[in-house]
């Protein structure tokens, strides 16, 4: 996507190829565009200038009515807080609401229903009761299901585990890593969270200001510590802690694991070589 | 999608009618509500309109502000011109053509009654545009504390009211973002036939429903909190104040009001 100089632009000058099955992070201070970049990426925002292709679909710059219903199939996206947007009397009509929209048959959507709220990890009773009458964790699940049951290619997900507890946020990100692996399927997760896009990511693609500032491997963006600082931003509590171990003990580690977990069994290695 | 939406007509500038205090402005334009009814002859139209304009060159509020606001009514204003043309049976009769017949009294008493409607529709959008709907409030509250006299919460009416208007550019961007979450779930809310269209704001509505009502408990959660318990004894960060200027205003309205009994007939 390309933007002109207008008084308001909201985004600038924006080159990124998303190849397919990729998981890419994308990372920015608020305010710096991020969300409303996924909004041009199924139509909901149009491009006043440039253009964006998924698939075989173009949104152009000026273009006519284009085919925004096939492109909104294609890509799911998860909003901030999407248990907003839920309103039908059941969970089950609520995660049909978007297989109809699409031409889904009744039966059909109904069985989808059923496959997706396993997915999201609550049981089928829950499919009976009202959206609203479940805890705000269990709605967030029912409103990711909405979203899972339109079967898209490419799934965007804006701060999903935005307000949730630490148990709830590892185990929503554990479901759409898992998802994404076994479905194949293109993963766009926005996040302020370093230590998730380290985590989960392929690429990053860090934003700031409107524009796209990095962009490239977990490995190479959080060698940037500096350019990321001036966008607000820092590098993932682990990479902070391999630079200041790097300098204190006078090792080297190579910056190729960014979980604590990997990071540990990394440290304790070259402990033990040192030892011997 | 809705920022097309114009919320208050509130239009900022320093003018002397900015300055004036809310409740001199609010009394001036219910006042100025019934003396538009004194003018019944064209002296008396002139003085009036004179007045109008004067008042709108002092708030330094472009004419094409006031225009939008007078577009919605400028309909109902040609629909009642023309009802008194034909119908007020008055006077030389100056045109007939088979059961029409137009008079000379219906045609003054439509321009008239034009003009007092128009008088009117810019002088009380002039308030609105010259004050802030907090300031609005804060004078209605002033100028009706008399009523808790006989129990009427005057307080409670004036704070429903800054409240509503304080989340109405919330209420629209609550809006927009479910109105884009269920786009992005293949809902049309712009095309198909009416019917369907209407059940299509169905998911729009229910969740507007829904965290407004949450909104408001936590909203009166948080009052609660930090001790809010009414109006009694409380205190203002912008307390209202009566200058000069603000008497003087009334003083010409009087003036205006005493010039129009004289030159009516």
């Amino acid at each position: 996507m390309e933007g002109t100089p207008f008084e308001r632009r909201a985004l600038h000058d924006i080159n990124l190829d998303i190849a397919d099955g990729t998981f890419l992070a994308l990372i920015g201070h608020t305010g710096s565009g991020k969300s409303t970049l996924i909004q041009h990426l199924n139509g909901l925002l149009k491009p006043s200038a440039g253009s964006i292709k998924m698939g075989s679909t173009e949104l152009k710059a000026g273009g006519k009515k284009q085919d925004l219903k096939s492109l909104r199939k294609k890509a799911g996206i998860v909003f901030q807080y999407p248990e907003h947007q839920l309103f039908e009397e059941t969970v089950e009509k609520d995660i049909m609401f978007g297989p109809r929209n699409f031409g889904m048959s009744e039966e059909s959507a109904k069985l989808t229903a059923a496959k997706v709220i396993e997915m999201v990890g609550l049981p089928e009773s829950v499919l009976t009761k009202s959206p609203f009458d479940l805890s705000g964790g269990q709605m967030r699940r029912v409103a990711i299901a909405g979203v899972l049951a339109m079967n898209p290619e490419v799934l965007i997900l804006d701060e999903p585990t935005a307000g949730l507890d630490p148990a709830g946020r590892v185990e929503i990100m554990e479901l759409f890593y898992s998802l994404h692996e076994r479905n194949n399927l293109t993963t766009i997760l926005v996040t302020h969270s370093m230590e998730d896009a380290s985590r989960y990511a392929d690429e990053i693609a860090v934003m700031h200001k409107g524009e796209l500032y990095l962009h490239g491997k977990p490995t190479d963006i959080f060698n940037e510590r500096e350019a990321l600082k001036k966008a607000g931003l820092d590098v993932p509590e682990t990479v902070q802690f391999l630079q200041k171990w790097n300098e204190k003990s006078g090792l080297h580690l190579a910056l190729t694991k960014f979980t604590v977990e990997e990071l540990a069994k990394q440290v304790s290695q070259s402990l033990k070589k040192r030892g011997n | 999608m809705l920022q097309n939406v114009i919320i208050g007509q509130y239009y900022p500038a320093s003018s002397p009618l900015h300055r004036m205090d809310s409740r001199s402005k609010l009394i001036a334009a219910f006042f100025y509500l019934f003396i538009v009814f004194l003018a019944n002859n064209w002296v008396t139209y002139g003085v009036l309109i004179a007045f109008t304009v004067v008042t709108i060159s002092l708030s330094k509020v472009p004419f094409r502000f006031l225009y939008k606001g007078l577009k919605p009514i400028l309909l109902l204003v040609v629909f009642t011109m023309l009802l008194h043309i034909f119908l007020t049976k008055e006077g030389d009769l100056l045109y007939k053509a088979g059961f029409l017949e137009i008079y000379e009294g219906g045609v003054i008493q439509g321009i008239f009654i034009a003009l007092r409607l128009l008088l009117l529709v810019m002088m009380t959008s002039l308030l609105t545009l010259t004050t802030t709907p907090i300031d609005i409030t804060d004078g209605l509250e002033h100028l009706l504390g008399p009523l808790k006299k006989w129990k009427l919460p005057v307080h409670e009416f004036a704070l429903m009211m800054s409240i509503s208007l304080r989340f109405i550019p919330t209420l629209l961007q609550e809006t927009e973002k479910i109105m884009k979450a269920q786009m992005a779930r293949g809902a049309d809310f712009t095309s198909g036939p009416i019917k369907e269209r209407a059940k299509a704001f169905v998911p729009l509505l229910v969740p507007l429903f829904v965290s407004s009502f949450k909104r408001a408990e936590e909203l009166a959660l948080a009052m609660e909190a930090r001790g809010y318990r009414g109006g009694e004894g409380r205190t203002r960060l912008r307390a209202l104040a009566w200058h000069q200027r603000d008497t003087f205003a009334l003083l010409l309205l009087a003036l205006l009001t005493l010039s129009l009994f004289l030159l009516r007939n």
